[in-house]
């Protein structure tokens, strides 16, 4: 008995660690479903506060001088090399804009207590090695020690910002306004068609009863009509007599309309739109763009 | 008449094959030297890297001057080792292999007795050459990778029908990938 619970413990024991261990495949991206989240916080290692301020930082950092961060703070990677898992995380996803190669990659594993910071291609030379080094050893170094990681990781971008804005060469990403408008734009065109098309049908529906089949003109008007109601049902029957004011033909229209979900042709051009919009809202994830890293960077550990 | 159109589309047809095989051949071998010319500038980097630490090593530890001295005459045998990409044999590849293998080597030794001097450790820009050197020793291992990949894509051109008989007639040799070294160009293990 005493064996199978000491079995038992130690099985929920691996995967309780297993859970925590992250490989470059399942480490979670928000960024892919939001562009404003730039910072992977699987663990919640980080507050909130600060997870807020990176990603304004690293938004802002993006939009002036195109420089595409994941920041990520675990409890544990598998095989506990900050800078193989950053190298595969890079190749994977491409972090960065292709024309110059600016993806930036910083990782915390607590739990291996290392940290690597991992600069693309283009961007070894507005950080060098050297810099990256210096960043760790007094920005983030003292905060580590304490474990203190919101601090570790704010003071860490906050310094990479400001040789980042020393460096114009490095050109904010005209795609990041442009598909900011384009998703805007998709939007408001959704919208647009998804209205067009419930008055489409309401303005349809109103012809087609104004049709006078005598003398095929469309010249029909309501003069009475009465509702019926089956509460059983659900439905509201409705019993319109119409007058051609041309032909002074008369015709009477039954037509029944369920009380859950209104008229028909709205509730279709209503989903319809939802639909759209529901289109228009996924283009606001971010996608990366194929930069390339050489293994520039540091690492270190604490 | 016919028989003179059957011709007449066969050599056509051999030729658009032949063009495309024949380009996408070309293409792949320039990536193949691309990524070589990669391969020799990190290297290259690394040479430029070692002056710098040897002189700061030296302000600390001057009697380790062995150590210091293999340094450096690894690394001027091996700057002296350069190999054009048109010539990449596997004879050529094996001699530059073995002389960056000793550059490695000898800073391997010079890091490990490093961890004998506080006081260089405490350096500021002796961390800052260390964390240079290593970054270019990821550098090293990634563009070695990268060179492999390009050949590995090319020489799988080559050899597949029918592009083997063109890289015949136009004379596209297999390259040489690097092979994986027992030790030899090993990074050294630079700890913090």
């Amino acid at each position: 008995m005493r064996r199978t619970l000491t079995f038992l413990i130690s099985v929920i024991a691996t995967v309780v660690l297993m859970a925590a261990t992250y490989t470059p495949d399942n480490l979670p991206i928000p960024y892919l479903q939001d562009r404003t989240q730039y910072v992977s916080n699987p663990d919640g290692l980080l507050s909130q506060t600060a997870v807020d301020s990176l990603n304004l930082w690293l938004g802002e950092m993006e939009k002036t001088h195109g420089v595409q961060t994941v920041l990520a703070v675990v409890e544990r990677i598998e095989g506990g090399e900050t800078y193989d898992f950053c190298m595969a995380l890079g190749r994977k996803y491409g972090i960065g804009r292709k024309e110059q190669n600016s993806g930036l990659i910083i990782l915390l594993s607590t739990g291996d207590r290392a940290y690597t910071i991992l600069t693309g291609r283009g961007l070894e030379g507005t950080l060098p090695d050297a810099i990256c080094k210096r960043i760790e050893n007094y920005q983030m170094l003292p905060a580590l020690r304490e474990g203190d990681w919101d601090t570790a990781m704010l003071n860490a971008v906050r310094a990479i910002t400001t040789y980042v804005d020393g460096d114009d060469s490095l050109v904010g990403s005209s795609d990041f306004d442009d598909s900011d408008t384009g998703a805007l734009i998709g939007f408001i065109i959704c919208m647009a068609l998804g209205l067009g098309i419930i008055f489409f049908a309401l303005w349809y529906d109103e012809r087609r009863k104004s049709y006078c089949p005598s003398c095929k003109q469309y010249k029909m008007k309501k003069i009475s009509g009465y509702t019926t109601r089956n509460k059983r049902l659900g439905i509201r029957t409705h019993h319109d007599t119409y007058r051609c004011s041309h032909c002074y033909f008369t015709k009477e229209l039954h037509w029944d309309e369920n009380l859950n979900s209104g008229n028909g042709a709205a509730a279709a051009g209503g989903a319809l739109g939802g639909s759209f919009f529901g289109g228009g809202g996924r283009s606001f994830g971010g996608s990366f763009g194929g930069g390339s890293f050489g293994g520039g960077g540091a690492s270190g550990r604490f | 008449m016919k028989t003179l159109k059957a011709i007449l589309v066969a050599v056509m047809a051999t030729f658009a094959l032949t063009s495309c095989t024949y380009n996408t051949l070309v293409e792949q071998e320039e990536g193949v030297t691309r990524a070589w010319a990669d391969v020799e500038a990190q290297y290259q980097r690394r040479a430029d890297l070692i002056p710098n630490l040897v002189n700061t090593v030296k302000g600390y530890a001057a009697h380790e001057s062995e150590t210091l001295e293999a340094v450096v005459n690894a690394r001027t045998k091996a700057t002296q080792i350069t190999v054009d990409p048109e010539n990449l044999t596997p004879e050529k590849l094996q001699e530059f292999q073995a002389a960056q293998g000793e550059v490695s080597q000898a800073l391997g030794r010079l890091i490990a007795i490093t961890e004998n001097y506080p006081d260089l450790k405490a350096n500021e820009q002796f961390s800052e050459l260390q964390a240079q050197l290593e970054g270019t020793e990821n550098r090293i291992a990634e563009s070695r990778r990268l060179y492999n990949e390009a050949v590995q894509t090319y020489n799988t051109s080559v050899r597949k029908f029918p592009n083997n008989i063109w890289a015949m007639i136009f004379s596209f040799d297999k390259k040489t990938p690097f092979a994986a070294e027992a030790g030899a160009a090993k990074a050294p293990e630079v700890q913090f």
